[in-house]
């Protein structure tokens, strides 16, 4: 998703480089140094974000298990970051090992709920309240808006889960009453005649009754109610995700191009009306036609 | 241990004997199932889709407006001149197609062949570019238009107006709003109640109506914002679910029943054909017909309005020939019949036709009932009215109390 530009950039290695060692460039060479300085966050910016992209990627292809960076990897690139734009960084003004203890343990609320890896450890009504308060929790402009719309996102699919679950639970206590129907009235004595075609005859008239009454039933309203709320509400998140691709390589969104058609559809009412209005008058004036 | 049995033709026998006999009937019934089956596949296998032809009467196209066009079909006998011309319009739901399916399933020709002249929309196909296209667009400007040219072709003098589902809710509706375009109306499996008598459903009747009913006017604008359309892919899968287990069977069990059937083979593909080229519907008016009329049933509340104008039903003031299916999963029977409650009694008549709501049109049984019924409703009704000159306006009908309770 996040090419990494950096890699295209080219210049020569200088003597004073170490080998395993980064070194900022001469102090002497200001501009060389903020070049560096910028690529070298630049890798670090771009390696943080091709992670962050992966999981989004992972999240939205393979369903609820989502491929992420460790803690450890992320906090790495973060520091590496860091580092990158303040040379002075001492990475060891923090307990390195606590702190990615706590960015994966979900001992900090604020750190873990960085980290989907943490999630997908819930059951599902505690995954959903966790991924619910994220999403309705306050932003801070730009801060963690990512991740709380990646916690709606995976709501979403979870609510949609739970509700093909109910609507396939509805429809199997259906084919278990079916097949309870079936075996009253079709006996055990009628299958030991061999006449498979009166069993099939049979069997379809029993569920076939069964699912015409379960689909009248208020639970089976309900859970389909349930589930096509549910889908919708997918469906409109991967609009909203296509449509952040869109802004993003300069393509027209779906709700750009339908803005467009609105306006279009009314003038074109107007247009109509505006005509009528005029041919009324010519009408009323005597006039035949628009050659009048 | 197998109990003591008897055989097919009564007699005591022992029990592995009567093992014996099912097992044998067993595997005789499951051979002839599959060997009709096997015919089946090889029918479908050597047949092209290009071989599965269904509207071939020839039309020409002779009005047109955005998407919407005006079919005139060529005539296959002289002409009537008593009789006014036909204009057929069908829903968004589905293609015109099904009324000439083929050649010995046709209304289309059916008419043509008493002598009338006959006209159908075609609504296109629409896209999300039409997504905001209403029922002021579809009934008043497109519906509307199309009236005006049949008419206007017809030396100014009104015409019969065929409505087919939910083109019949528009045509009842553009009928009660300009009585003086029309001769006469007919419709067939049309809602016009769309609550009906849910205490009078059968089992598997009135769907549509509970489902839709279950639904919030939210969910469906969160279905309309989603899509921008109605997709016609959703309605074709709520319509199979309509009739679960026939559904299930039907590319099965049912296929297998043909046995490779040249006939049946081929009247089956044509269906699918048709089935399987589904539109899109418009968002906004699909907006209008869940939550409008399905939801809110504005039509019997008159409260529906077209451009602002309510819609009474009352004011249709020509011949009605009212067709419904007995059989109906789609639209109930309460739902179509209750347009009798705002017709004159005099004017107003029904069909009650013994099948489900496509086989109005492709059942063979519905060439003599629905297409034989309505060509002898245009003679008896239309032709002996004498011509009257479509005016400006005309004199509202007097609206009837209480439901048409006879059949034609």
């Amino acid at each position: 998703m996040f090419s990494d530009r950096t890699n295209s950039v080219q210049y020569a290695p200088r003597a004073g480089d170490l080998a395993g060692e980064k070194q900022l460039a001469s102090k002497d060479d200001n501009f060389e140094q903020m070049f560096d300085l910028w690529k070298e966050g630049q890798e670090a910016f771009f390696k943080a974000q091709n992670d962050i992209a992966k999981t989004f990627a992972q999240s939205f292809t393979d369903g609820m298990a989502p491929q992420t960076p460790s803690g450890a990897e992320t906090f790495a690139n973060w520091q590496a970051m860091v580092k990158a734009w303040a040379p002075t960084w001492d990475a060891n003004s923090f307990d390195l090992s606590q702190q990615a203890t706590a960015f994966t343990s979900g001992n900090d609320a604020w750190l873990a709920m960085l980290d989907p890896a943490n999630w997908t450890k819930q059951v599902p009504e505690q995954l959903r309240n966790i991924l619910e308060s994220i999403s309705r929790a306050p932003q801070f402009a730009d801060l963690a808006t990512p991740h709380a719309e990646a916690a709606a996102a995976w709501r979403e699919t979870l609510d949609y889960q739970n509700a093909a679950a109910e609507l396939g639970k509805t429809m199997q206590e259906a084919w278990t009453r079916a097949f309870q129907r079936y075996s009253e009235s079709h006996t055990l004595d009628d299958l030991q005649t061999g006449d498979v075609q009166a069993a099939l005859d049979a069997w379809l008239k029993a569920a076939n009754a069964e699912l015409l009454e379960t689909q009248r039933s208020p639970s089976f309203m309900q859970a389909q109610r349930k589930l096509l709320r549910a889908s919708m509400e997918i469906k409109a998140r991967q609009r909203e995700i296509a449509e952040a691709w869109c802004d993003a390589y300069q393509i027209p969104t779906r709700t750009e191009v339908d803005d467009l058609t609105k306006i279009v559809h009314e003038l074109r009412r107007e247009l109509r009306k505006a005509k009528r209005e005029i041919a009324a008058l010519r009408s009323a004036s005597g006039g035949t036609g628009e050659n009048d | 241990m197998l109990p003591q049995r008897r055989n097919h033709k009564g007699q005591r026998v022992a029990s592995s004997e009567a093992a014996m006999e099912a097992w044998t009937r067993a595997w005789s019934q499951m051979i002839e199932t599959g060997t009709k089956a096997i015919k089946s596949n090889v029918y479908l296998a050597k047949t092209s889709k290009d071989e599965v032809e269904i509207a071939e009467t020839p039309s020409d196209t002779v009005f047109q407006i955005d998407k919407v066009r005006v079919m005139r079909y060529r005539p296959l006998v002289e002409p009537n001149p008593d009789i006014p011309p036909v204009l057929i319009c069908y829903g968004l739901f589905g293609r015109q197609t099904m009324i000439d399916l083929q050649e010995d399933r046709s209304l289309v020709r059916n008419l043509l062949q008493s002598g009338v002249d006959v006209y159908v929309v075609d609504w296109g196909n629409p896209t999300r570019a039409d997504q905001f296209l209403n029922f002021d667009d579809y009934i008043d400007l497109y519906l509307g238009s199309c009236v005006d040219h049949v008419v206007a072709a017809n030396s100014g003098k009104p015409i019969t107006m065929f409505g087919i589902c939910e083109g019949g809710t528009f045509a009842a509706a553009l009928v009660a709003d300009r009585p003086h375009l029309f001769a006469g109306l007919a419709l067939a499996i049309t809602p016009i109640d769309f609550h009906g008598q849910p205490d009078e459903f059968w089992a598997g009747e009135g769907f549509l109506n509970s489902w839709i009913g279950n639904l919030s006017e939210d969910d469906v604008d969160l279905i309309i914002d989603t899509y921008g359309m109605l997709p016609g892919a959703m309605t074709g899968a709520v319509f199979s679910s309509l009739t679960p287990i026939a559904s299930m069977t039907k590319y099965n069990i049912g296929l297998a029943a043909m046995e490779g059937d040249d006939a049946a083979m081929l009247n089956f593909l044509r269906m699918e054909k048709w089935i399987a080229d589904r539109p899109d519907h418009p968002g906004e008016a699909a907006r209008q017909w869940l939550n409008d009329l399905y939801r809110d049933n504005q039509l019997v509340e008159g409260t529906f309005e077209l451009c602002g104008k309510p819609v009474d039903l009352s004011k249709i003031n020509c011949p009605v020939l009212n067709i419904y299916a007995l059989q109906d999963h789609i639209i109930p029977v309460s739902c179509s019949k209750a347009l009798g409650r705002f017709v004159q009694e005099d004017l107003y008549e029904e069909i009650g036709f013994p099948g489900g709501h496509v086989g109005v049109f492709v059942s063979r049984k519905a060439q003599g009932v629905v297409a034989g019924g309505l060509s002898e409703w245009m003679q008896r009704k239309l032709v002996a009215k004498p011509a009257k000159k479509a005016a400006p306006k005309s004199k509202p009908g007097k609206p009837r109390k209480t439901a048409a309770k006879r059949k034609a």
